[in-house]
């Protein structure tokens, strides 16, 4: 049953119908169908229009708007839009943002796949036990924690991390206080905390593979390289596409390293957008502009999502 | 041959083997190197927690040996901050938060996996676009909504606004599909409806999808610091997150051992239930393949 | 063409109709009884808790058939407070009297929160004992466009702590408070040492907050004779030649070697206690800090002179909202935070002091006398009664937007990552787009 269950969980998302059929090819439908799918949606139809969509044309609404939030708002058109392009600040920010999104997203995928793969390895279950408990639990605890314990342990003189790379001749590293590292303690400290769980949904991915097929590539000849290579990497692509496609969005939301770590210092070497939108909202108290930053953002991860999509379907084997 | 190694499922596996002992020496060595990275900073702040003065913990090379241990630190953060009223809100938050999204996400997971309507594709990509829009990009006015309804500095603003997930609803309409299209066939004969079918056919098969999408979604809102830091106002109804940040002092001036003392009340006991409940979250996230 | 026209047309108007159902919502609700009072203050810890409780309690005795209901708003710092202050008030709830700092006093009075108090203070016989017993630069630092919005019951003046054990040590005189800029370094730099001989400097002559603005540069921006802001806080003055001049002379502390990189503030209570960092610039709350651990080895002194002095001083009391529905029992509540009752408890005792100063010079005058480190403590109250204050009060309605703004690029630049004019320079440009609006 499991078999069936990894295989036939995959759907591409793009197409569902097409899915919805893998089990019974497009059938008529069924009387009775329609208002027993209504009632079933209602509970998320709800909570979608209230929580979602009227946000979502407020958020659009608000971006043509000047709006303190002591007062009442002011009609300017298009002019918090125009100012997106002469906002520098907004440049550095974005740049802040990508460049560590794409660094947790590595991170993540990258290493993720080299712990899942090394954790498949042949161990006594009681050390596996340990390692997965190890790797997962930082992903359980809170962000802010996360944050203010690495926040003594990445000080520069007095923090432990520094005092160890001093033994291995590193000169102390102004992790939290320079643009060049405050970005990378951002990074790690994120993945740090969200590696574990890629690490999780690639050994599920690793395990559903199936048996027969590494034993066939070990009678060819193959060796583990290639076996790797050749057969489990495309056989574990639809897991790589979901972690890509769920770690893009995470990484673009995060916020609480930086506010915690570096309040997005200094100047704006650590700020990521959602921590400039919250700065615009609740402390320069900029409703229309912040609006205006998250539509953006909003952009950003459709155009990114549609872009995974796209490549996903020339290199996700959903065999 | 791989009879050893742990299950999530019974099911046969291929255990690659490593032929030279130097692969399995680097394969340990990196193994551990990632382990120590991540359990000594949590052994750090519990020793941090226990520790009489700050001056000492600021001290280099950190003494290991631990001669006075004190739990001063623990009293300090009740004398601080309603520790006990952060975790209260929390627990009440994520937990009616997963309880909702249970329900929303498996009903409507089971409409898009089952049944056949006129829309469903369209509805059903309306479901993967909201993906694009994370809470924190309409978080201003989500705020706005929930001020107008007299609802910020209550748990219903931090309550409400995640109910609807695409993530969970695609996750559960994914797990769905998996389930045999026989038993519903079945069940139809017997005359039951959809409502029968669906607790008691498909909700028995469902434990580990919804254990999944139960423990990420718990996870993830009871660690969230933005909602509470935009609805939440006073320091009653905060959650653990920015209780956290506000145990940390004006302007970041609190006591380390303090701050210590309270991240440990925090995390021990998720780290209990996290080690009595491994193996299932394990298991669940395993079989209910997350893949796209 | 033309339907992709309509089409745009049909969301600006869907969007427009939308916000106008967002807007049009009014929103109210008061304590509308006049004999009752909603207090919003800072809730910082159980000290603000038991402080606002004793306030309220005490009030009520005072005043029978009164009721105070104290509304608790969390912040981590004056940026959080606001944030949190502005969010409450936009959902409609409208407390009396609100805490408030300096800092927060013109973006309360730019939005049109705050009721003067100028009435009060003529009309009110009981008020002139207020106005004699408290430093007219407190009073002015509540002060907006000629009104006086507040008056101050606690406050705080930047100082310089110093490690009584680190100056015995090194066999260096307690500073006195003629010091100058240059005897300042001379001091820090042979407070500057390697005290295990490993290479490394472990014991600094001087550090300052890196994440705030009053112990940070302020009182070197106003002893250059500068201000960061012009005379009617109308634009920012960040580059002008005293900013630059103080700014540089702490870039030079760091690249000397007499300072470590500036950090967070409990770091540097940390460092302070453990002898890692003989002096630092603070208010009076570090000594509540150090006082209940047992530490005593430290004294106070006056910043040192550079082409003038001016005493950088920022204030905290209760201010009338525009809300309130009896203003005048408001008035009451705030002469109350006053009365000498409420300020004694200023005071504290000497292993558990309040952290700041009492605004009664009368009252402040008894901390010394009752046993209360640090020693020198009389240079508190006798910093703003002799010597000029800093004016304006360097804090523009967007105080947040300006102190992280401010803090943005001082980061920078003692990180050695900007020059002190370049990174001046756009400090410069960017705090006058927060202050003019422009």
């Amino acid at each position: 049953m499991t078999n069936t269950t990894v295989r036939q969980a995959v759907g591409d998302g793009r197409k569902p119908a097409t899915h919805g059929g893998e089990i019974a090819p497009k059938r008529r439908t069924r009387p009775g169908d329609g208002w027993a799918a209504a009632a079933f949606l209602a509970p998320s139809a709800g909570s979608f229009l209230l929580f979602v969509l009227a946000p979502t044309i407020g958020v659009i609404a608000l971006s043509f708007y000047s709006w303190n939030l002591l007062s009442d708002g002011t009609f300017i058109g298009l002019d918090n839009f125009t100012r997106l392009f002469s906002d520098s600040r907004l440049v550095a920010v974005y740049r802040s943002t990508t460049t560590m999104a794409l660094a947790i997203l590595a991170i993540n995928i990258v290493i993720g796949l080299l712990l899942a793969v090394l954790l498949e390895t042949r161990m006594p279950r009681i050390i596996r036990g340990f390692f997965r408990l190890s790797f997962l639990f930082p992903f359980v605890v809170s962000s802010s924690a996360v944050a203010l314990i690495w926040r003594f342990l990445l000080n520069k003189d007095l923090g432990l991390v520094n005092y160890w790379l001093g033994f291995i001749g590193v000169d102390h590293i102004d992790w939290l206080g320079s643009s060049a590292w405050a970005p990378v303690a951002v990074v790690l400290v994120n993945s740090w905390k969200t590696v574990g769980f890629s690490i999780l949904v690639y050994v599920a991915g690793l395990q559903s593979i199936p048996n027969e097929i590494k034993e066939a590539a070990i009678v060819d000849g193959a060796n583990a390289w290639q076996r790797f290579f050749r057969i489990t990497l495309p056989l574990l692509s639809p897991t790589v596409f979901f972690l890509v496609v769920i770690n893009t969005i995470n990484a673009f939301q995060v916020f609480a390293e930086p506010r915690v770590l570096t309040q997005g210092g200094p100047g704006d070497a650590s700020r990521t957008v959602v921590e400039f939108i919250y700065d615009t909202a609740f402390q320069s108290f900029d409703l229309g502009y912040a609006s205006t930053v998250g539509i953006t953002l909003m952009l950003v991860l459709v155009v990114l999502t549609l872009i995974q999509f796209r490549v996903s379907r020339r290199f996700t084997f959903y065999g | 041959m791989t009879t050893s190694t742990i299950k999530t499922a019974p099911r046969r596996r291929a255990t690659p083997r490593l032929q030279s002992i130097g692969l399995r020496v680097l394969t340990f060595a990196i193994l551990i190197v990632a382990a120590f990275a991540i359990v000594a900073p949590f052994a750090w702040i519990f020793r941090a927690a226990l520790s009489p003065s700050d001056a000492e913990l600021y001290r280099l090379p950190p003494s290991l040996v631990v001669n006075d241990l004190t739990t001063a630190n623990f009293g300090k953060v009740f004398e601080q901050v309603p520790f006990l009223r952060f975790v209260l809100n929390s627990i009440v938050v994520a937990g009616s938060i997963t309880a909702a999204q249970l329900i929303t996400c498996s009903t409507a997971g089971y409409a898009f996996a089952r049944l056949e309507f006129r829309g469903k594709n369209v509805l059903f990509a309306i479901v993967i676009g909201s993906l694009m829009i994370p809470l924190q990009v309409t978080i201003v006015p989500l705020f706005l909504v929930m001020a107008k309804l007299g609802l910020t500095n209550t748990l219903w603003a931090l309550i409400l606004p995640p109910i609807f997930s695409a993530f969970g609803i695609f996750l559960l309409r994914q797990h769905f599909f998996s389930l045999p299209k026989d038993l519903d066939e079945a069940a139809r004969i017997d005359g039951a409806g959809h409502a029968r079918i669906f607790f008691q056919v498909m909700l028995p098969l469902s434990g580990p999808a919804l254990a999944t999408l139960g423990i990420i979604t718990f996870t993830y809102w009871w660690n969230d610091l933005l909602l509470p830091l935009v609805m939440i106002n006073d320091t009653q109804t905060q959650t653990l997150p920015v209780g956290l940040v506000l145990l940390a002092g004006r302007f970041s001036s609190g006591s380390l051992g303090t701050i210590a003392a309270g991240i440990t009340m925090a995390i021990i006991p998720v780290l209990i239930v996290f080690i009595i409940a491994q193996r299932h979250i394990v298991q669940s996230i395993a079989s209910s393949g997350l893949k796209l | 063409m033309k339907r992709t026209t309509r089409s745009i047309a049909a969301v600006v108007v869907t969007a427009a109709i939308a916000a106008t159902a967002l807007t049009s919502c009014s929103s109210g609700g008061s304590s509308s009884d006049t004999k009752s009072l909603n207090v919003a203050y800072w809730d910082y810890g159980k000290g603000a808790e038991d402080g606002n409780q004793a306030l309220a309690d005490g009030f009520e005795k005072a005043n029978p058939g009164t009721t105070v209901t104290l509304t608790p708003i969390a912040g981590d710092n004056w940026g959080g407070y606001y944030a949190n202050l502005a969010t409450l008030i936009a959902s409609g709830k409208k407390p009396d009297l609100t805490f408030t700092a300096s800092e927060g006093i013109k973006f309360l009075a730019a939005n049109n929160l705050v009721v003067p108090i100028n009435d009060y203070l003529n009309n009110d016989p009981a008020a002139k004992t207020f106005k004699d017993d408290i430093a007219p630069a407190l009073l002015q630092s509540f002060g907006y466009k000629g009104d006086i919005t507040a008056l101050p019951n606690g406050w705080n003046d930047m100082v310089i702590y110093y490690n009584t054990k680190l100056f015995d040590a090194a066999g260096l005189p307690y500073p006195k408070s003629d010091w100058t800029w240059d005897d300042f370094k001379a001091t820090a730099k042979a407070l500057t040492k390697d005290t295990n001989g490993d290479g490394t400097t472990d014991q600094y002559g001087f550090t300052w907050a890196g994440n705030e603005i009053f112990p940070g540069i302020l009182p070197w921006v106003a002893n250059a004779g500068g201000n960061l802001v012009n005379s009617d806080v109308s634009d920012a003055t960040a580059n002008s030649a005293p900013v630059v001049k103080a700014v540089t002379y702490l870039e030079d502390l760091i690249t000397e070697g007499i300072a470590p990189a500036p950090a967070p503030m409990s770091d540097i209570f940390t460092r302070f206690e453990g002898g890692q960092v003989a002096m630092f610039g603070g208010g009076r709350w570090p000594s509540a800090t150090f006082l209940p651990a047992g530490f005593t080895d430290f004294d106070v002194q006056l910043y040192p002179t550079g082409d003038t002095y001016q005493t950088v001083a920022g204030a905290a009391g209760y201010a009338i909202l525009t809300s309130a529905v009896n203003p005048d029992l408001a008035w009451e509540f705030q002469k109350y935070t006053v009365s000498a009752d409420i300020q004694d408890s200023e005071i504290g005792t000497a292993t558990a002091p309040r952290d700041s100063i009492p605004s009664l010079r009368s009252t402040a005058e008894k901390t010394v006398a009752a046993g209360i480190p640090p020693k020198s403590g009389q240079l508190f109250y006798d910093s703003v009664d002799k010597y000029p204050a800093l004016t304006p009060f360097p804090a523009p309605a967007k105080y947040s937007e300006y102190e992280s703004t401010v803090l943005r690029y001082t980061q920078l630049i003692f990180a050695g990552e900007t020059s002190v004019k370049d990174g001046l320079d756009s400090l410069q440009t960017d705090l006058s787009a927060v202050i003019t609006g422009k």
